[in-house]
């Protein structure tokens, strides 16, 4: 094992651990440790939610563009693919643990689920498509599981052959349930009609772009840190780049697409909205725009794609870009309270009921009209360990399983 | 049987009595108030916003019959009772706060922290219990416990602890000027039912299509 990965997993692993000890102050102390109010019910934790489920899109593109598309020269980055479609899928589960209230309840989910919620179906999903990429990725390896690791191998004639045929078989049920996480996801958010910002049927096709823009990405950098930035992967480099390259500009298109039609029609609920997403948060706003668009943009030059620290800082661009987007499905959602009514007698204002905060701030009215949420240090340190969480999962798998194609010198 | 209220804006004198008697009746911890009183389109409760409009407001659990909280809850805590009141299971609910969101009119309430925790935070005197004392059940179910567990949701319940005994919520009970009443919009012929139709009825933010069972009674135009 090199001395990177060995820091790598050393790090990450300590982080994630770290993670797991706050995590469990929390669960002592409550939420009250994090930045969330009543009337902004949903933080740090929920935008994970969205950034995990999109990132773990790789494994999607990656097997639809062998097996559907017939672009054979990313083969070798199947498996890189399906492992981190598992660890953000994963991760994605795990990062909802602590924004519920009463996780040790969490069986009732088996005992009583309710087919009527979206969060039902997510969590269905998420898990499906969690078997699937693993079970997936079993079958990519089955035919290296030799040696020490004979012991995992489930016993085949011909393993190449099985491995080869049930991959094409796992390939279309593994599809279904990729871009089932992202649409569903885009359902827990966009059937609240409580919420404007939500409520918009682009919200789930805008999900499925983005996934696939920041999935691909992913992978990307995941193979040029595994394998290099040399001729033998220019290819396969360069298919995933445009890949990105589109994917970003119909996301680009949705987003837009969604704020023209809110702004042209200016109901008032509107006005809030953009004062919200143009005024308090303009600098992240312009982030969540130019950062994909320029990042995605430098992927599609060779030059860019031929050096690591380039290829990687711009990977990391994008994928910053769209934690930004995700953090922003918030603040306009929530930022102001809805129950937002037309007084009677005064026919041209908008005015909000408050809503009690729930929680004691000193300095802080019982009640609030309009609350800036930034998450607190607890929320930050347990999305950091998740994170850290996907990293040393897919570093552990590279550095134990036959992950990685093997070099032929 | 389908419980309503009726509250007559006309009648609504803005004292938030019905605030504070749902509050203690209901032992609601610091900072949380299922029911809320404001003055229309002023940012100061009692303070007309504009000269010759005036009413108040009072805004609780709308207990719709196509609840959106009802819908999202993963679980199922969230539930119709039979008389048609939306309550909440406290032994049931995860506290993913779904509902919170779902909720157009804002009247659902998260447990941050212990109570007891919540009145140090306060600065209560030292054991101040208030509310009813004891666990209620409805139809099997605890719909309310004096000391609330954390990370559950709350919210209006038309107090069922006290409509199972009889007696009316204590919002209705705790209005000066009688501005409450309850009873069934099944029968055209209940006070409710009249009440809405002769006086034009309404309901908040209809467009959301969550069919309230709270009906509220237009103020006349005040002469200046």
């Amino acid at each position: 094992m090199s001395v990177q990965m060995k820091s790598g997993l050393w790090v990450s692993g300590a982080l994630f651990l770290a993670a797991f000890v706050v995590w469990l102050y929390q669960l002592r102390e409550g939420l009250i440790l994090t930045n969330m109010v009543n009337s902004y019910s949903w933080g740090l934790y929920i935008s994970g939610l969205a950034f995990f489920v999109g990132n773990a899109a790789g494994g999607l593109v990656l097997t639809s563009s062998i097996y559907l598309f017939g672009v054979k020269q990313i083969k070798p980055l199947a498996k890189l693919g399906a492992l981190t479609a598992f660890a953000n899928v994963t991760a994605a589960m795990l990062i909802v643990l602590p924004d519920i209230g009463r996780p040790l309840r969490l069986y009732n989910l088996l005992l009583h689920p309710n087919f009527m919620s979206p969060l039902v179906w997510d969590v269905l999903v998420l898990n499906l498509y969690a078997l699937a990429s693993a079970v997936y990725l079993y079958i990519l390896m089955l035919p290296e599981l030799t040696g020490r690791l004979s012991w995992l191998a489930v016993k085949v004639d011909n393993p190449h052959d099985f491995s080869e045929k049930w991959a094409r078989r796992i390939a279309p049920v593994a599809l279904l349930f990729a871009i089932g996480i992202h649409v569903v996801t885009a359902w827990i958010f966009s059937t609240q009609g409580a919420r404007d910002w939500w409520f918009t049927p682009v919200m789930a096709p805008d999900f499925v772009s983005v996934a696939i823009a920041v999935g691909t990405t992913v992978v990307l950098l995941a193979g040029a840190l595994a394998y290099g930035t040399g001729k033998k992967y220019e290819e396969a480099y360069r298919t995933l780049g445009l890949i990105i390259f589109i994917a970003t500009c119909v996301h680009l298109f949705l987003m837009m697409n969604d704020l023209v039609i809110h702004a042209w029609y200016g109901k008032a609920e509107t006005h809030t909205i953009m004062a919200v997403a143009w005024g308090d948060f303009a600098l992240l706003h312009v982030f969540e725009v130019a950062a994909p668009l320029i990042g995605a943009g430098l992927l599609l030059l060779p030059s860019v794609r031929r050096s690591l620290p380039r290829l990687a800082l711009s990977s990391a661009l994008l994928i910053a870009g769209v934690f930004a987007h995700r953090f922003l499905l918030m603040p306009a959602a929530y930022n102001s309270v809805p129950m937002t009514i037309t007084p009677l007698g005064l026919p041209n204002t908008h005015w909000s009921l408050p809503i009690a905060s729930g929680r004691f701030t000193p300095g802080m009215s019982s009640f609030l009209e309009q609350y800036s949420y930034s998450p607190s240090l607890v929320e930050v340190v347990i999305l950091l360990g998740i994170m850290a969480y996907a990293v040393f999962l897919v570093l552990l798998a590279i550095s134990r399983l036959p992950i990685l194609a093997r070099e032929r010198s | 049987m389908k419980m309503g209220m009726v509250i007559d804006l006309e009648k609504c004198i803005g004292c938030r009595s019905c605030m504070v008697a749902c509050k203690q009746h209901n032992s609601q911890p610091p900072e949380t108030w299922w029911n809320r009183v404001f003055t229309p389109g002023s940012h100061r409760h009692l303070t007309p916003p504009a000269r010759g409009v005036e009413y108040f407001l009072p805004v609780h659990c709308q207990h719709c019959e196509n609840a959106p909280c009802e819908k999202v809850c993963p679980v199922g805590a969230t539930f119709h009772a039979a008389d048609g009141a939306v309550l909440i299971d406290f032994e049931r609910c995860i506290g993913c706060r779904y509902c919170m969101s779902a909720c157009p009119y804002g009247v659902r309430q998260f447990n941050w922290e212990d109570p007891e925790k919540a009145h140090q935070r306060s600065e209560y005197q030292e054991k101040y219990q208030y509310g009813y004392p004891e666990d209620h059940r409805h139809e099997g179910r605890l719909v309310y416990t004096p000391l609330r567990p954390r990370g559950v949701v709350e919210k209006c319940t038309f107090c069922a602890q006290y409509r199972d005994k009889g007696e009316l919520p204590a919002c209705v009970r705790g209005c000066p000027g009688k501005a409450r009443t309850v009873g069934d919009l099944d029968d055209p012929d209940s006070e409710v039912s009249r009440l809405i139709k002769a006086r034009d009825g309404f309901t908040l933010l209809p467009e959301k299509g969550t069919k309230p069972t709270v009906f509220y009674l237009p103020p006349k135009p005040k002469e200046v």
